[in-house]
Parts: C-alpha cells; sequence; structure tokens
C-alpha cells in the first residue's frame, strides 16, 4: 500500500518535469506550428544560464528569471534571423533548427567544456510509510500546476494572448485590424523559448547541466504535444499526465524499458486512434 | 511593409591538428574522438598520447628517432573509425595504432588492424573479454574492476546488492560480474534495473531499491542523464542507509557534475585516480598540468593511453625493430612499467595489463579520497579465456554465459 502510494506520487512528479519540459514546445509547435528541433537545446541553454548565475553568486531562486530572460532574448533573436523567414516551410524550419541545435549543443562543449559541477537538490525528503522520497521532484508537481494555469492566462485573458492567437491563425485579417503579426510572432517564439530556459532552470537539480541534457527531453516532449493535437496546453498537460505517469508506474512495477516502451507504444496507439491528436474533437480554446 | 534586419550568423569551426615532426622516425596514428559527446574522453585520451610521445622524443625517442603522431578526429561517430584506421594504416603507413573509446569503436578497428597485422592499443575501461593477437588492451575489464568491489562491498556493507546499470552490454556484462562475485563472497542480488540511457527521472528505480532493501547499490550510470541517478539517490536520504558503489563513476569526472552532497560518500573502484599517491604519478600529474592546466580532473582512460604508448615504445626499443612480429613477441615478453597508477605488467596470454585496483570514497570537493590499493590484480576473466601464446590464432570477443 505504502509502495502503491509512493509510486502514485512520484509518477505524478515524473508526469510534471515531462509536462515542464514539454510546455515550451506546446506554445512554439503547437501553437505556432514552428517545428522546433533545438527545443532540447533552449532547456539546455536554460540549464547553463541558471548554472553560470550561481556561480556568480545569484541565488538559485533568482537564477530562473535570469535563466528565463536569456533564453528569451536569445529566442527573439532565432526567430527574427531564421525562423521568420521559413513560416510555412515545414521542413526548412526543420533543417534550419535542427542545424541550430548542432550549433548550440557543439558550443556548448567548447564555452563550458563536456563537464560543468551540478548545483545538487536540497536535501529534503519526507517518508510514506517505509518509503522515502526527495521533496524537489514533489515540488515540481505544483510549478508544473502554476506553469500551466499562468500560460493559460497569459494567452487567453491578456489583450497580448488575443493578438498572438489571431496573428498566428489569421494573419492576414489580423494585420488589416492592426496588430503587428511580425512583432507578436517574435514575442510569442521567445516566451516559448523562454519556457524551455525555465524548464532548464528549475530542473537544474534533478537533471545536470551537460551539452547533450536536450537530447533527453526533446523526443517525449514532441511526442508529447502530437498526442495533444489541436487544444495545446489542456491537451499537453492531459498527454503527460496520461502517457508520462502511466509509463512511470509501469516502469516502477516492472522495469524502466518497460516503462519506455509502454511511452511509445502508448504513443502509437493513440495516434492510430486519435490521427490529430486527442483533443481533435474538444471545443476549448488552448 | 516594415525592412527586417538581416544577420548572418556565421558560425566557423575550425580544428587545426598541428601534426608531424621536423625528422621522420616511426609513425604511430591516434584516433580519438576530439569533437561531439564522447570528447568528455577522447580528448583527454589524445592529450595523454602526445604528452607520452613528447616524453619518449625527449628521451631519445624509439630506435633513436622521434616517433611521428598522425592523429585523427573520429567525431564520436563509428564510421569514421574504420574510415581513419584505413587511412593511417593505407596511406601514413602507420606502424601501431592508438585509437578507440566504446567497445563498438574497437570492434569496428579490429578487423581491420587484424588484416593489415599492425598493433593495436585499446584503451578504456570495458567489459572485457577482447582477445586478438595484435590488440593489446591497457585499461581495466569488468571482472578486474568488479572482483575487488564487490569483495569489498559485501565485507563493509553487507551482503545484499542492487544493480542500477545502463541497458547495453556494458551493464548487462557488469551485472553479470556482480552476481558471480556476490556468490563467490557470499552475498546475493535482491534486485536489478537496467535503464535506457535516455532515462533522467529515476524514482521508480529509487523506489524499487527501498522496496528491495539492499546493503548497498551497485550503480553505473554512464552518460549526462544517468549522472543525475545518484543526484537523487542522495536527494531521497537514501545514501545516509544504503551504501553505493561504482566501476565507472569518475571516469568521465561525474565527481565534478554531482553535487558535494550526493558525490560525498561514493565508491568508485578504477585503475587510476587523480589523488594516487606515487612519484609517477606526481611527476605526470605535473607535466599535464603544465601542458593541460588544472581545469579537469585527470581520467582514467588518458593513464590507460599513456601507458599503452610507453608499453610499446618499450617494446619497440626492446626488439630493436618496429616490425609488427618483433614488436609483438617483445610485447608478450612480460614487459612492465612504471605507470602513474603504479607497476602494470602486460599478461602476455591475454594481452590485459595486470594492474592495481583502486577504491576511493568520494569527497566533498568534487574528488576521491582512496581507501584501498589491491595491488597486481589480473584480469581475471580474460586471462581465464584468452591464451594467445598458445592459440595465436584467436580473435573472438568472450562474453560470460549467464
Amino acid at each position: 500500500m505504502d509502495y502503491f502510494a509512493t509510486v502514485l506520487i512520484s509518477s505524478l512528479s515524473s508526469a510534471s518535469i515531462l509536462l515542464i519540459a514539454t510546455l515550451g514546445l506546446a506554445v512554439v509547435f503547437g501553437l505556432m506550428g514552428v517545428i522546433n528541433l533545438a527545443h532540447g537545446e533552449f532547456i539546455m541553454m536554460g540549464a547553463y544560464s541558471a548554472l553560470t548565475a550561481t556561480q556568480l553568486g545569484i541565488p538559485f531562486i533568482l537564477a530562473i528569471p535570469v535563466a528565463v530572460l536569456v533564453t528569451m532574448i536569445f529566442g527573439a533573436l532565432v526567430e527574427i534571423i531564421i525562423i521568420r523567414r521559413l513560416y510555412g516551410r515545414l521542413f526548412d524550419t526543420m533543417l534550419a533548427t535542427w542545424g541550430l541545435s548542432l550549433a548550440l549543443y557543439q558550443g556548448a562543449v567548447l564555452i563550458f567544456g563536456s563537464v560543468s559541477p551540478g548545483i545538487g537538490m536540497p536535501q529534503i525528503n519526507f517518508n510514506v510509510g517505509d518509503y522515502t522520497l526527495a521533496a524537489y521532484p514533489i515540488f515540481m508537481i505544483l510549478v508544473a500546476v502554476v506553469m500551466l494555469a499562468g500560460i493559460y492566462v497569459l494567452l487567453t485573458r491578456t489583450v497580448y494572448g488575443m493578438k498572438a492567437r489571431a496573428a498566428i491563425q489569421v494573419p492576414d485579417m489580423a494585420r488589416a485590424i492592426g496588430i503587428d503579426s511580425a512583432r507578436t510572432n517574435t514575442l510569442t517564439f521567445a516566451i516559448g523559448c523562454g519556457l524551455a530556459g525555465f524548464a532548464g532552470a528549475i530542473l537544474l537539480p534533478i537533471v545536470p547541466a551537460t551539452p547533450s541534457m536536450g537530447f533527453a527531453f526533446v523526443i517525449k516532449a514532441f511526442l508529447t504535444v502530437v498526442i495533444a493535437g489541436p487544444v495545446t496546453l489542456a491537451g499537453s498537460a492531459l498527454a503527460a499526465i496520461g502517457v508520462g505517469t502511466g509509463a512511470s508506474i509501469v516502469a516502477s512495477f516492472m522495469t524502466s524499458v518497460a516503462g519506455d516502451l509502454f511511452f511509445f507504444i502508448l504513443t502509437v496507439v493513440l495516434l492510430r486512434l486519435y490521427p490529430l491528436g486527442v483533443s481533435a474533437k474538444w471545443r476549448m480554446k488552448l | 511593409m516594415r525592412t527586417i534586419l538581416s544577420g548572418v550568423c556565421a558560425l566557423a569551426l575550425t580544428a587545426s591538428l598541428s601534426m608531424g615532426t621536423a625528422v621522420a622516425g616511426t609513425k604511430i596514428g591516434a584516433i580519438f574522438d576530439l569533437t561531439g559527446g564522447l570528447n568528455i574522453y577522447g580528448i583527454q585520451q589524445n592529450n595523454a598520447l602526445q604528452l607520452a610521445v613528447e616524453e619518449i622524443n625527449a628521451n631519445g625517442g624509439v630506435l633513436g628517432e622521434p616517433i611521428e603522431v598522425i592523429s585523427y578526429d573520429a567525431q564520436s561517430e563509428l564510421s569514421k573509425y574504420t574510415q581513419f584506421a584505413n587511412t593511417a594504416i593505407l596511406r601514413d603507413k602507420i606502424t601501431a595504432l592508438f585509437a578507440g573509446l566504446t567497445s563498438s569503436s574497437r570492434e569496428a578497428i579490429r578487423p581491420i588492424v587484424r588484416k593489415a597485422n599492425i598493433p593495436y592499443f585499446y584503451s578504456s575501461l570495458y567489459e572485457g573479454g577482447a582477445c586478438d593477437k595484435v590488440t593489446f588492451v591497457t585499461g581495466s575489464s569488468a571482472s578486474q574492476q568488479m572482483s575487488k568491489l564487490i569483495e569489498w562491498g559485501v565485507s563493509t556493507y553487507g551482503p545484499k546488492i542492487y544493480i542500477m546499470a545502463p541497458d547495453y552490454n556494458f551493464g548487462t556484462i557488469s551485472a553479470h560480474w556482480v552476481h558471480e562475485y556476490a556468490t563467490r563472497n557470499g552475498g546475493e542480488v535482491v534486485g536489478e534495473d537496467f535503464l535506457p540511457l535516455t532515462v533522467s527521472d529515476y524514482a521508480p528505480t529509487l523506489q524499487k531499491i527501498q522496496a528491495a532493501k539492499p546493503d548497498f547499490v551497485v550503480a553505473l550510470p554512464v552518460g549526462a542523464n544517468q549522472t543525475g541517478f545518484l543526484e537523487q539517490f542522495a536527494a531521497a536520504g537514501l545514501k545516509d542507509r544504503i551504501g553505493i558503489v561504482s566501476t565507472n563513476y569518475g571516469s568521465g569526472n561525474q565527481q565534478v557534475v554531482v553535487s558535494p552532497q550526493a558525490g560525498k560518500g561514493i565508491i568508485a573502484s578504477a585503475g587510476y585516480f587523480m589523488e594516487v599517491a606515487n612519484d609517477q604519478n606526481a611527476e605526470f600529474v605535473k607535466k599535464w598540468q603544465a601542458k593541460y592546466g588544472t581545469d579537469t580532473p585527470i581520467v582514467s582512460g588518458a593513464v590507460d593511453v599513456w601507458n599503452a604508448v610507453h608499453l610499446w615504445a618499450l617494446a619497440v626499443n626492446k626488439a630493436n625493430s618496429s616490425e609488427t612480429e618483433a614488436v609483438i613477441n617483445a610485447l608478450e615478453s612480460g614487459l612492465t612499467f612504471d605507470a602513474p597508477n603504479g607497476k602494470v605488467s602486460l599478461d602476455s596470454k591475454s594481452h590485459h595489463l595486470n594492474q592495481n585496483i583502486y577504491i576511493a570514497e568520494g569527497n566533498e570537493d568534487h574528488g576521491f579520497d582512496i581507501l584501498v590499493t589491491f595491488t597486481d590484480v589480473p584480469a581475471v576473466f580474460e586471462a581465464d579465456k584468452c591464451n594467445l601464446v598458445k592459440d595465436p590464432g584467436l580473435a573472438e570477443h568472450f562474453t560470460p554465459e549467464s
């Protein structure tokens, strides 16, 4: 019974970690339709920004906004220099962002070397019966919920949110009524990158900063967004909780390989049943 | 329409490798991963080779002439290993090859050097079992390290063992040796989990460990993601009641990556730690740091290459020839070398090194304190299976039957 309770709690935390890593992509890919294969490297950039900030003596809690700012600025530059020219050209975008991911990866190796000191997790833990759980990963459940709510409010309840969705859904009409769609898209892309940077920073205690850390996240993040379908935010949340928790529970009772298998097989099955994503028939905005 | 600021982003990465000395002497080839994901090891391997050659050349080289190094960057890609091995042999006419990190790279190179009949040195810790007349292994094998680590673990912590290993041959073969040596030392494996290299969240494994209630965990994390396991293990508060030991922790400077809280108390066993105290090592570290700086601790793979180059040079000078047959005969003549990791001797039958195995404990300063030194440990499994003196035609990769 205790075992089942701990499995459930920690599986939810696994799903939350997946969701945190995915939300930036949900905005960039789910909302804007830009396949950003460098998403993992933006997570990596966030992690290194936060790490560098802490090494300069900034407390970790303040290093997180620094990381978000750095990745947002870089994201905006990437949008202006590369992505803007490639809207609607799916394969060109993939190729460009993949190239970007390789350059960023090797850049990180050149700047930071292949090993950097980690910052460690807060050594706080609590007991469920005979079992001990680290507190920080469990705290990620709360972070994921707040993050999700924040993005939802930003995109549905603010003027920027309306403009952003208008600029993407009907660009011509948006321009006709006076929305500077180019600038809005830059900001939206930057926010997506900032979210990736946030993920890298907040997960830094759990996943140490290394040049290759992006690879671990990017595949599952993409699959989650693809499963989610058109209702990006709610869909991603459901997909992450469903597939992520399921995979983690399977891993707990069987093996980690079985957990991964479950993740990918479930993805295939879901896409067979809902080719446009699980949220294809939902009547929600995001 | 607004004019858009156009920017050109050009990233030019030029890797120039200076090579070649003024006088052409005996040529050796070096193929290591200087770029890409494996360069965490490859750069140090290549640095060690250059340093060793410099030292040998300063002392008169081999056969009275300086050694010339032909160096290639394998870019962490297997296909580059075969390509450059062929180039180095056919075009550059090397007389010995020093190359490879992963077992797959060694297996890609082995048929090429065998066909060309060129002595080949593989310098990395690995799962063990390579047996080939022209191949010489200077790293430690899984059975070599496990034999001492499990014995030590069972007597220090208790008999119950849990295995956390990567899901490929290094992990599964290492796990086999854990089982084997657990039985021999009165221990028992109470659980095991093989993990894909992409897993970054270890909550399920941590629960299984707690359910199995082991006395200690044998953790063999490979790659950046699996290093997170150690962090999560410590944060869950398990380190206080469950020991954690490893044969590869530190081999890629993982002790620098993990936080001091998580790294303190982790037990590692290896053929070399930078903290090893002897005169050769003090001199080696001094030379290394004078040339390459003090930023990154020296990994065991670097010393394995250093030893390989020196053993080869000893053999060439002893044979008074760089011809393959003469060099291999000299290498099989019971060569010994005073290495940074203590005295090593080349086993003529298995082509593996008898060498010290150190057991060290992670400290709070991203470093190690050496606890125990086992001297002159043989590569147990390879010495048992592989006799290249009796059967020079062998070309095998032995795996233990489980």
